[in-house]
């Protein structure tokens, strides 16, 4: 016999077999008269609408009669409030972006969501927004970062001079004041620069100084040499050339009788300064007087 | 809008309906627990007042099982229960033959059986008694008493077992 057999008999529940067996069981006599007396029982009377008229009399009497305080109204309208504020600014934290920043002399090895890379060098900037990153890949670029993009949608670097767009690829892009240059070590770049799209397969560059689209040197590297602590330049004008001197080492830099549109090719260290000197000044026939966290550059044959 | 307060307890014709169609079965529930009509009476008209004050906040739905707790957890400790002194139906079989013994024989039997009901826990009596009094299925009682059916099953079977061993004299 099953668990609870007696319960399943009253909703003829048991199988033809146990229903028989049952029957046969000396207590099954026993069992049917109780339930057929119990079916003749009763509740004792209950006047429904007596009692729901009796219900509605005592109601209105109450309403008459009842004040109600909302001591929670003031709790209430404080507890929306918070609610509001607390959903606005999940909202507004959810837009906000992540931001990196490097000062003079510093880099910044920064890893994305996907695991993509970013080295970012000296006095750069970096934003991206990690929450939306698996629907758009974009960072916002002020400065000079090296990118290993690991493979997948469209990587999008937006600067305020022109958009470099890639699938997954190593390349460098370099947005400072007067130059703008992009670099493809591995993949296929797109640099979209004042609405012109142009194609940067591996190991070429695009370079854009004072505006002007300029033909660059090919990369003999597969890294850009700031990775290496070097800073090399190939036909680039001094005045950028100290520029990223002064971000390298932290230093000013004054310059007396000297042409800074002069072109500069050769490397500087980025950790020895004295060697750095040398490497400026030898090639550019110039001198110079290192005097604390100053430097004055100035023309070798002053006449 | 017409069917926002067709839907709503507020509703006069709602509360009224949800009233005639509960009410019953709640001065039961209460009676057949606790065996006194006056506090069943008053639990039914507190369940259904406190269902008429929180009406915009209980769904037509629920609002049955909402008087069945309120009426329940109102007598929850303070109530001990008495006696259940059911009455019996008039229509006992009035069939020709009945002989003066057959109807002495049947009324012993149905003070054994009150007996025997009174001597039940209180779960089991209110389970058994709706059950075979109310029509009310298992899956009712379980709702309203908040347990599983399979509890309610057990309940049953445990109070017709004993109900037997009772009335049987074992």
């Amino acid at each position: 016999m099953q668990e609870n057999y007696l319960a399943k008999w009253l909703n003829n529940e048991l199988s033809e077999e146990e229903l028989a067996a049952f029957k046969k069981s000396d207590e099954y006599a026993s069992y049917q008269r109780i339930i057929a007396t119990s079916d003749t029982l009763e509740a004792p009377d209950f006047d429904i609408e007596n009692a729901l008229e009796a219900l509605r009399n005592k109601q209105s009497l109450d309403s008459t009669k009842v004040i109600r305080l909302k001591p929670f109204r003031r709790f209430l309208k404080v507890a929306a409030a918070v609610v509001v504020i607390m959903i606005g600014s999940y909202f507004y934290l959810n837009t906000l972006e992540e931001t990196y920043t490097t000062q003079y002399t510093q880099n910044e090895e920064i890893t994305l969501p996907d695991a993509s890379k970013i080295i970012l060098n000296a006095d750069s900037e970096i934003s991206f927004s990690a929450k939306k990153w698996d629907k758009k890949r974009k960072v916002t670029l002020n400065g000079e970062a090296f990118f290993k993009v690991a493979k997948g949608k469209k990587f999008t670097v937006d600067t305020d001079q022109g958009k470099v767009a890639v699938l997954g690829t190593q390349f460098n892009v370099e947005n400072r004041e007067g130059i703008f240059e992009v670099t493809c070590f591995e993949g296929l770049v797109s640099v979209t620069y004042k609405d012109k799209e142009t194609k940067l397969p591996a190991g070429s560059s695009f370079m854009v100084i004072d505006g002007k689209i300029v033909p660059a040197e090919k990369p003999n590297t597969s890294m850009p040499s700031w990775i290496n602590e070097e800073s090399t330049f190939n036909s680039i004008p001094l005045k950028y050339v100290f520029d990223e001197f002064q971000r390298q080492h932290d230093i000013t830099v004054q310059t007396q009788n000297i042409d800074l549109n002069k072109l500069f090719t050769g490397t500087f260290s980025n950790t020895d300064i004295n060697l750095a000197l040398q490497s400026i000044s030898v090639p550019s026939q110039l001198k110079y007087t290192l005097e604390g966290n100053k430097v004055l550059f100035y023309a070798e044959s002053v006449p | 809008m017409s069917k926002d307060t067709k839907d709503n307890v507020c509703n006069e014709e709602v509360y009224s309906q949800l009233f005639r169609a509960n009410s019953k079965t709640v001065f039961n529930y209460i009676y057949y627990k606790f065996g006194n009509e006056e506090k069943a009476y008053d639990a039914v008209q507190e369940a259904f007042a406190r269902l008429w004050e929180n009406c915009s906040k209980v769904a037509p739905a629920k609002a049955k099982a909402y008087v069945y707790t309120i009426a329940n957890n109102l007598y929850l400790n303070v109530l001990k229960a008495e006696k259940v002194r059911l009455k019996y139906a008039d229509r006992v079989k009035t069939t020709e033959h009945v002989t003066p013994e057959y109807v002495m024989e049947e009324n012993e039997f149905k003070k054994k059986l009150d007996t025997a009901l009174d001597g039940l826990p209180e779960n089991q009596r209110t389970t058994f008694l709706l059950n075979r009094i109310d029509g009310k299925k298992y899956a009712e009682i379980a709702a309203m008493e908040g347990v599983s059916v399979k509890a309610i099953e057990k309940r049953m079977h445990l109070a017709l077992k004993s109900l037997r061993e009772q009335i049987d004299g074992i």
